[in-house]
């Protein structure tokens, strides 16, 4: 039978819109709403309005009454049930006890205390109101340092001093590099806390077959496998009778790369009620009970010679917890200190890193996780040095840098930076912006009295978590590659894609490794009943690691295909290139289509050969990857109200080897608004009595895209050589780079009125009274 | 959130001050109460309707008045809570005599939580300032 | 996030809305402003009329020398009509200010002036302009300025029973200019302060000029100090700032986290010279 062979152009390196967005942009796309099953119930959870109290009672009576109510649930109905799991772990760390309902208190607004089961969401949110919880209001603290103060409110009553851990890392001689300085720069400096607001909540479908005791569950998580695994035992049920998916998941920015109470509350709803339920998690419920991003209060002392080099660095880092530990929120900060030397290679650094308790809801992994807190630092301390030895930031930048010959370099915090050339990247994007004629308009619009700021950050990034040795669950990576009979590609990635594009960009691997057209091919993730385990989406691993264990496996299967090749062509050797084994001693060809139906009809199979086409790779990398970049700002500063404009950004991002450069500018521009968010617009603020006063969009202030200036976008291209396809990851570069861009653009722009140090988020009144009180 | 302002009240500040005292007095100024009862020492319980646009609830709750200091000054705590939400209001006030009669200014802090504070930061310094200016202009009545 | 339970009602008339209001049920316009206080449960009418559709609230039309809005209209109908835009320019520039598309598509006139958010848009430009609101009323009608119809944070003279059915704002003198500045709020997008100018010129002095300004406190108001020092006079960058000096004086400022009153009162002041010498460029 003939077969039409066509040359299959390379598809990666390319620009290549998404499989993904036509179901989205038309609406046909299945996230956990759009989930219904027969006599699905709904569930409406009963919060606290207090941030701490005690509960005296809990009538529930009027709202079982109802009808139309199937159960309402209070803390002590819930048996058999686990607690929260925290998979992070430091030496002495203090864990309280996160029960799924609270039993005889409530230590945050939002702390569930009953959840209403009803045949549907109207009657639920009726009978909710008809819980009636009796509250003894005790006091709150929701600032860390305030918690951390003698007599401060305790938190929890067990641990008075509200200190959840001290974690303390060092690296070289800190004392000696501050006894050799010449300069000592030393400065108090906040990341403040942010709320990651992803377009789509959170929200459960769980549905219990007893007869088979097999629970299904639909989630909106990053991490279906990982969820899976930690929910059973909480249930108390087989990981292999529990089919969890990740259904269209509508962003998650590391929210959703965690194991919430919900998720085992609707689990055991289900499998006490009989009936599958379902909870969608409002706005409201989300700014107060999705986890939080950031929630520093550093304090950095950096030591440097007059000539500029670094000598070392001091962090006391107070890390603002929450009242509990998620998944991973003890960790965070730690990733801060990993990072905190940035690109510099000074070899002295001494951190202590203090835990707190507050009446919040927890702070976790958000978009960078740590390594935007530690950039943002070390790069306003360098700004800071450089003003304090009159130097230009760039110069002194340069003079510090890890060298192209010292590469791979071991730093002072235990990593090992892979491969970079940072001299370079910085002067491509100061080139690209023209620094040095950006200085002498700065200069004009000075004399005349405006207020005009250029703000360079140069960030390091550590992601592509990672060896597994180094995290808290594993590491690796898994891909199955099927081809059918009919040459048709089923990519099962163990990633949960979310928004980053791999149902495109792993498409194009395949495409490119098996000669198939991309159409041909289709990637699924996120359904633990069809793809092998996986450890999930977060931490810029998808490419860096998913992308090399899908390689991997495509070569496997590439050796099966030329081993079906061979026998089908009689030929000694083989070359298969663009979906096509050819004998390069006759020119005879045979098609991938026709290998595979020839190895799934199997009338006769190769030598020591298995019939199918299906290849399984789990794949651990042997470090992290470390993305690098300089992002350049341009700010204006209004003397008359503040307001900043960004009249130029500049991003130029080494990230490796590109995929799809597509995707990469996707994942840059959106993290570089979330970085100018964390910059200019947005805090997570709690009042002293524990209400979150910035609770709904009316005072949190999202990035929209008026907002936003236009982003000059280049990149260097320094190839990964941890894995064979060169990538180091994107996802949270543009987050970690923008916002200290951003900030040191703004200081500098008030430096004439001696300002040296602004704190985010740079409100327009906050800044007007800097100017108003600098100049009165 | 923190709320300052000030007031005229066409008396003298000894009358002013008394009828700030008098819980029959406060019972009518306190817009949308419903019943005052006295729970103890200057300490009295509350139940008031609250209608601010479209936004309407009850609350229960209770005012304190203490830190006596006749005529120049007193504490006030007002607080309620209710299905909607829940608010508490302490300020301090001070007296002085001015020409019209005495002039009432205010000092002190506002919070509130629950569904309420769903609507925004700014209801609070409004809900604050309207609910204090209908005390001071029901007050002003009393002749 | 779901209402209570409430009964809907969309009148073939506006009588038959109105009897009904009579009767106790609340009246819908774009719901931009009642939905979200429903669905917290913090507002529960039991019965909801819905306006928005009513033939006699949807026209925007000229009757001698001034033009007539009904209720209905929405803010798109507002900012993009052609009449208002060539002879009421100032209701249409303040229309496109307000939330976003979505909103004005769906937000009314009539139902944001029966609403008086004091972060509202409107009040500051129907202060300036002088509007009239009609109201009515199962039982009558009547006609109040907007200085007297708005009276405090979120408090009309509307009625019980009464709806806002018509604002009426003058056709503008040919070289009249108008402008409406906003300071945004950056989450919500109301106004922190919004100002709107009124202004015509003869012979290098100003002869009419109206200020509305929104945002500041708890109600709209037109700033009679600021106009008292300008009317008459020729304006130089010196008289607007001396006159947009006094534009919160005596004002008791409003105060939230993104703008003390401090810090209000000085927008106020930027705005006010902002949106007088916008207003003066297009007067000429």
């Amino acid at each position: 039978m003939a077969t039409t062979i066509t040359k299959v152009d390379k598809l990666v390196g390319k620009r290549i819109r998404r499989k993904e967005d036509p179901r989205l942009i038309t609406g046909t796309a299945t996230y956990v709403e759009d989930i219904t099953r027969p006599d699905m119930q709904h569930a409406v959870i009963v919060r606290s309005p207090h941030g701490a109290a005690r509960i005296k009672g809990i009538d529930i009576s009027k709202a079982a009454a109802l009808p139309g109510v199937t159960a309402v649930f209070i803390g002590k109905d819930i048996t058999g049930v686990g607690s929260v799991v925290c998979a992070a772990d430091l030496p002495g760390l203090r864990r309280p006890v996160h029960h799924i309902l609270a039993q005889s208190r409530v230590y945050l607004v939002g702390h569930p205390v009953a959840v209403v089961v009803a045949c549907n969401r109207y009657i639920a949110a009726d009978a909710a109101d008809l819980v009636e919880v009796d509250y003894e209001v005790t006091q709150a603290v929701t600032d860390p340092e305030k918690a951390l103060a003698p007599g401060a409110p305790a938190v929890h009553p067990e641990w008075p001093d509200n200190k959840a851990f001290v974690y303390h890392q060092t690296g070289g001689d800190i004392d000696k590099a501050f006894a050799d300085a010449d300069v000592i720069v030393r400065q108090r400096i906040v990341s403040q806390r942010l709320v990651p607001n992803a377009m789509e909540t959170r929200g459960v479908v769980a549905e219990w077959l007893q007869a088979e005791r097999s629970l299904t569950m639909y989630t909106s998580t990053q991490i279906p496998h990982l969820a899976r695994t930690i929910l059973a035992g909480q249930l108390g049920i087989d990981e292999n009778r529990f089919r969890l998916v990740a259904p269209e998941v509508g962003g998650g920015f590391g929210s959703k790369l965690n194991v919430y109470a919900e998720e085992a509350l609707m689990g055991f709803i289900t499998m006490k009620t009989g009936k599958p339920v379902k909870w969608i998690e409002s706005r409201r419920e989300n700014f107060l009970c999705t986890i939080h991003g950031r929630g520093h209060v550093d304090y950095f002392e950096i030591a440097a010679k007059k000539d500029g080099a670094i000598l070392g660095l001091r962090l006391k880092l107070i890390q603002d917890l929450g009242a509990f530990h998620q998944l991973l929120t003890p960790a965070i900060p730690t990733l801060s200190v990993l990072m905190m030397p940035g690109l510099y290679n000074f070899r002295n650094i001494d951190a202590d890193v203090i835990g707190v308790f507050t009446n919040c809801v927890p702070t976790d992994a958000y978009r960078g996780a740590g390594r935007p807190e530690a950039t943002h630092g070390i790069e306003r301390m360098v700004d800071m040095l450089a003003a304090e030895l009159k130097m230009d930031p760039a110069v002194i930048r340069f003079k510090n840098f890890v060298q192209p010959d010292q590469f791979p370099f071991p730093t002072a915090t235990g990593l090992n930076y892979d491969s970079g050339d940072y001299g370079a990247t910085l002067q491509k994007a100061m080139d690209l912006i023209g620094y040095d004629d950006l200085r002498k308009q700065q200069a004009e619009a000075r004399a005349a009295g405006r207020l005009m700021g250029i703000g360079i950050s140069t960030y390091g990034e550590l992601c592509a978590f990672g060896p597994s040795p180094a995290t808290p669950a594993g590491g690796w990576e898994s891909a199955t590659v099927k081809i059918e009979p009919t040459g048709k590609v089923t990519v099962l990635t163990g990633t949960s894609p979310h928004g980053q594009g791999q149902e495109t960009s792993f498409a194009q691997i395949a495409a490119d490794e098996l000669g198939v057209p991309m159409d041909d091919i289709i990637v699924l993730h996120g359904d633990t009943s069809i793809v092998q385990y996986g450890i999930g989406t977060f931490g810029s691993r998808n490419t860096a690691v998913g992308g090399p264990a899908l390689y991997y496996a495509l070569q496997d299967l590439k050796e099966k295909i030329r081993k079906f090749g061979r026998m089908l062509l009689e030929a000694d050797d083989v070359v298969f290139e663009n979906g096509v084994c050819t004998d390069p001693k006759t020119g005879k060809e045979v098609s991938i289509q026709t290998i595979a139906g020839a190895a799934y009809r199997a009338l006769k199979l190769p030598p020591d050969t298995d019939p199918g086409l299906v290849a399984t790779k789990f794949w651990e990398p042997s470090n992290f990857a470390f993305p690098f970049g300089a992002h350049i700002v341009v700010s204006e500063v209004d003397r008359d109200t503040g307001e900043i404009a960004i009249k130029r950004y500049m991003a130029v991002d080494d990230i490796g080897n590109q995929l799809n450069p597509l995707l990469v500018d996707g994942q840059l521009h959106g993290g570089a608004a979330q970085g100018l968010g964390q910059a200019l617009w947005e805090h997570g603020i709690y009042d002293d009595n524990g209400q979150l006063v910035t609770g709904e969009f009316m005072d949190y202030v999202m990035p929209r895209a008026r907002m936003m200036p236009w982003i000059e976008s280049s990149h260097t291209v320094t190839p990964s050589p941890v894995n064979p396809l060169g990538v180091k990851g994107v996802g949270e570069a543009g987050t970690i780079g923008s916002t200290p861009a951003m900030v040191n653009s703004v200081v500098d722009a008030l430096s004439p009125l001696g300002i040296r140090h602004v704190d985010m988020p740079l409100t327009p009144e906050k800044v007007w009274k800097i100017v108003n009180g600098a100049t009165a | 959130m923190k709320i300052a302002g000030n007031a005229t009240l066409p008396f003298p500040p000894e009358r002013a001050y008394d009828l700030m005292q008098d819980p029959a007095v406060i019972a009518k100024a306190i817009p949308g109460c419903e019943k005052l009862e006295k729970t103890g020492d200057n300490e009295y319980s509350l139940k008031m309707k609250m209608v601010l646009a479209s936004l309407s609830g009850a609350f229960d709750g209770k005012v304190r008045l203490t830190e006596p200091d006749r005529p120049n000054s007193f504490r006030m705590v007002v607080e309620g809570s209710g299905k909607i939400g829940f608010m508490k209001g302490d300020g301090l006030l001070k007296l002085t005599p001015n020409d019209a009669g005495t002039e009432v200014s205010y000092e002190g802090e506002a919070q509130i939580g629950g569904t309420m504070a769903a609507v925004g930061n700014r209801m609070i310094d409004m809900t604050a300032r309207m609910l204090i200016k209908r005390f001071f202009d029901k007050l002003a009545a009393e002749k | 996030m779901i209402a209570n339970e409430f009964e809907y009602t969309a009148p073939a008339s506006l009588d038959e809305a109105l009897a009904l209001i009579a009767g106790g049920a609340k009246p819908l316009a774009g719901g931009m402003s009642l939905i979200p206080m429903m669905k917290l449960r913090l507002a529960a009418p039991e019965h909801l009329v819905d306006l928005a559709r009513l033939k006699e609230l949807n026209y925007i039309r000229e009757e001698d020398g001034e033009i007539h809005i009904g209720a209905a209209s929405t803010h798109y109908d507002v900012e993009s009509s052609p009449l208002l835009l060539g002879k009421c320019p100032l209701m249409a520039e303040t229309a496109a200010y307000i939330g976003d598309i979505q909103v004005r598509n769906m937000g009314t006139l009539g139902g944001s002036v029966a609403h008086a958010d004091p972060a509202a848009d409107y009040p500051a430009a129907l202060q300036a302009l002088d509007a009239n609101i009609v109201l009515r009323s199962s039982t009558g009608i009547r006609t109040l300025p907007a200085s007297e119809f708005f009276i405090d944070t979120f408090t009309t003279a509307i009625e019980p029973g009464e709806i806002v059915a018509e604002v009426i704002v003058p056709v503008e003198l040919g070289l009249t200019g108008t402008s409406y500045q906003k300071f945004l709020q950056p989450a919500s997008g109301f106004a922190i302060v919004g100002i709107a100018a009124r202004v015509h010129q003869q012979g290098g002095a100003i002869d009419m000029i109206r200020i509305g300004v929104t945002g500041l406190s708890g109600s709209s108001y037109r700033a009679a100090n600021v106009e008292a020092v300008l009317n008459g006079k020729q304006p130089t960058d010196e008289t607007i700032r001396a006159a947009a000096a006094l534009v919160g004086q005596g004002i008791d400022a409003s105060a939230d986290l993104h703008a003390s009153a401090e810090y209000r009162k000085h927008l106020a002041t930027v705005y006010t010279v902002k949106a007088i010498q916008a207003a003066l460029a297009r007067s000429a």
